[in-house]
């Protein structure tokens, strides 16, 4: 029974569901000071590249793959995000989108580095890498009822969603502290927040470089769940992707963009049975949403809303007790 | 108290400022005063850091700042109130206050707060009203008080005056009065002459980016020649 409900299938969009959602996040956190970054394709694959060479030539536990993909994208976030600061809207997506051109192109010449556009596989796997692991001492998935593949993909779901929980916690409560302040500021006036005494090149190449170090994660983990990667996932397509994931669900608030990449992943899924015209669907939901809602389906009136929902469900007392003290 | 010195500012390879200088004594409130595209904003922003002079420099304190950015002036305890107001507009009125006090680390804030909402009781009224909501008199009267939750020494106020009715306008400078006289230096860019003048100890009078005069507010005030250059009738 428990078989059934997990499913490898489903596990594995689980995954893609958890590794875009910090993706979308990667885009939620430059835009929160206002700067519209398209380089997050390019980021996640610097990650994904360093991580996956790096375990694959030299033998580094994936661990230490991630981390050094995570900060080699957070590095070269610094580097694009200093002299682009003077960049807005517009200008700066086209610029960063034109960054993660220029790495995937690098990907596809240095060949032999990265195996140029027929890309690197055999990457180490995170779940076997955990059922190795476990096995060493003396696990065995069967005595849970599953079988190893299933156990594999259990292992990196619940992995990832610790994780994803975890940046959601993190970048919540950063919104909500003086770094947050800041970008908040940074992002409605950035004279005003200038003359206020907040340093906006520091802040804003904080937000950056916290997209790219995002997104370099993002691309790492991405390498050693599929085991494959090429130049063709880190493509334009990819960045727009990550974008409307953002805008979709909307970057006033955190929930936004987890919700644009939960929703968006599904939808073709679900909709796989009527195959071909399954992105015609999403494309028509992204015209009418824009259309309808600018902001993104999710904004502060709606939390607000379901705030006060919970509220009033907790108890009346409690809530003509707030009242009183408004 | 700030002591500006020769300084020479540039927009690309358009000079706008040439070779200002200036001085404000501790206590005291100075106007800068000026016609449209005089120069006035650009020394405030030079002042308070926005923009970089290329020669000359700024003394405050007697420390050298000329080099220094806006967030380090704050530090220092300048304060600049932008053209325009410029108040945060996504924000509630309470979150701007608290802006203002972004640099400091002291357990006063809280108590300054409510020193801000005794004397601008609009803003404790609408505390939790988003600032864009508010007219524009109130957005004026919020963006100083923001600008005092920095606790500053030298308060720069460029053009606060700006798109208010009469009434509010008289309201505006005498807030600028009350807070000169808790111990706030003050310096003003106005185009409203008289009334700037009036409340002000000391005035320069910048055109096309020079100060071709500058006196006690009162001589500026009685000089025939100000009067019918500058505040736009002769004096009677």
């Amino acid at each position: 029974m428990l078989a059934e409900l997990f499913n490898p299938y489903y596990l594995q969009i689980g995954c893609f569901i958890l590794i875009n959602i910090i993706l979308a996040l990667s885009v939620y956190v430059p835009l929160s000071t206002g700067q519209l970054s398209l380089a997050s394709a390019g980021f996640m694959g610097l990650g994904a590249y360093t991580s996956a060479l790096l375990t694959i030539h030299f033998d580094l536990p994936i661990l230490v793959g991630i981390i050094a993909g995570t900060l080699i994208a957070g590095l070269i976030g610094i580097l694009i995000g200093l002299p682009t600061l003077r960049l807005q809207g517009v200008y700066l997506a086209i610029v960063t989108l034109g960054f993660g051109e220029v790495i995937r192109v690098v990907f596809i010449n240095w060949e032999s580095l990265t195996n140029g556009s027929v890309g690197i596989s055999g990457i180490p796997h995170i779940g076997r890498e955990i059922l190795k692991t476990l096995k060493g001492f003396g696990f065995n998935p069967q005595s849970m009822g599953l079988q190893n593949n299933q156990f594999i993909f259990l292992s990196i779901f619940v992995l990832l969603l610790i994780i994803a929980i975890f940046l959601v916690w993190f970048f919540r409560r950063q919104h909500y502290s003086r770094v947050g302040r800041a970008y908040a500021a940074i992002k409605l006036d950035e004279k005003a927040a200038e003359s206020m005494g907040i340093n906006i090149t520091y802040y804003k190449v904080l937000a950056f470089t916290q997209g790219a170090l995002l997104a370099g994660f993002a691309g790492s983990i991405y390498a050693h769940v599929l085991a494959y990667i090429s130049p063709a996932d880190f493509s334009y397509h990819r960045a727009v992707d990550i974008l409307v994931f953002t805008v979709f669900g909307g970057s006033e608030v955190i929930w936004g963009p987890v919700f644009g990449a939960i929703f968006l992943t599904f939808l073709p899924e679900v909709l796989r049975f009527i195959s071909e015209y399954r992105y015609m669907i999403y494309g028509l939901m992204i015209i009418i949403l824009m259309a309808v809602r600018p902001q993104g389906l999710i904004d502060v009136n709606i939390i607000n809303w379901i705030k006060s929902k919970k509220r009033s469900k907790r108890g009346v007392t409690h809530g003509s007790g707030s009242e009183k003290s408004m | 108290m700030l002591k500006v010195n020769g300084i020479n500012a540039f927009y690309g390879k358009i000079q706008v400022l040439k070779d200002i200088s200036l001085e404000v004594e501790e206590g005291s409130i100075v106007t800068i005063l000026g016609a449209n595209g005089a120069g006035k904003t650009t020394t405030m922003k030079t002042i308070s850091g926005l923009l970089k002079p290329q020669q000359g420099n700024i003394k405050f304190l007697g420390e050298d700042v000329t080099g220094l950015r806006p967030d380090q002036k704050v530090k220092k305890g300048i304060a600049l109130v932008p053209e325009g107001r410029q108040i945060l507009a996504g924000m509630t009125v309470l979150e701007n206050l608290e802006m203002g006090a972004y640099h400091r680390k002291d357990n006063e804030i809280d108590q300054d707060l409510e020193r801000m909402f005794e004397r601008f009781p609009i803003l404790k009224e609408r505390e939790k009203q988003l600032g864009g909501t508010l007219s524009g008199g109130q957005q004026q009267m919020l963006a100083i008080a923001r600008a005092i939750m920095s606790r500053p020494k030298l308060l720069l106020l460029d053009e606060p005056s700006m798109g208010l009715a009469p009434l509010v306008v008289a309201d505006i400078f005498k807030i600028i009065k009350e807070i000169n006289q808790t111990g706030t230096t003050v310096l003003l860019v106005e185009q409203n002459a008289r009334q700037a003048l009036k409340v002000s100890d000391y005035g320069y009078v910048l055109e096309t980016g020079k100060i071709v005069a500058d006196g006690k507010a009162d001589q500026l005030l009685n000089d025939p020649r100000i009067m019918e250059a500058y505040l736009g009738r002769k004096s009677s």
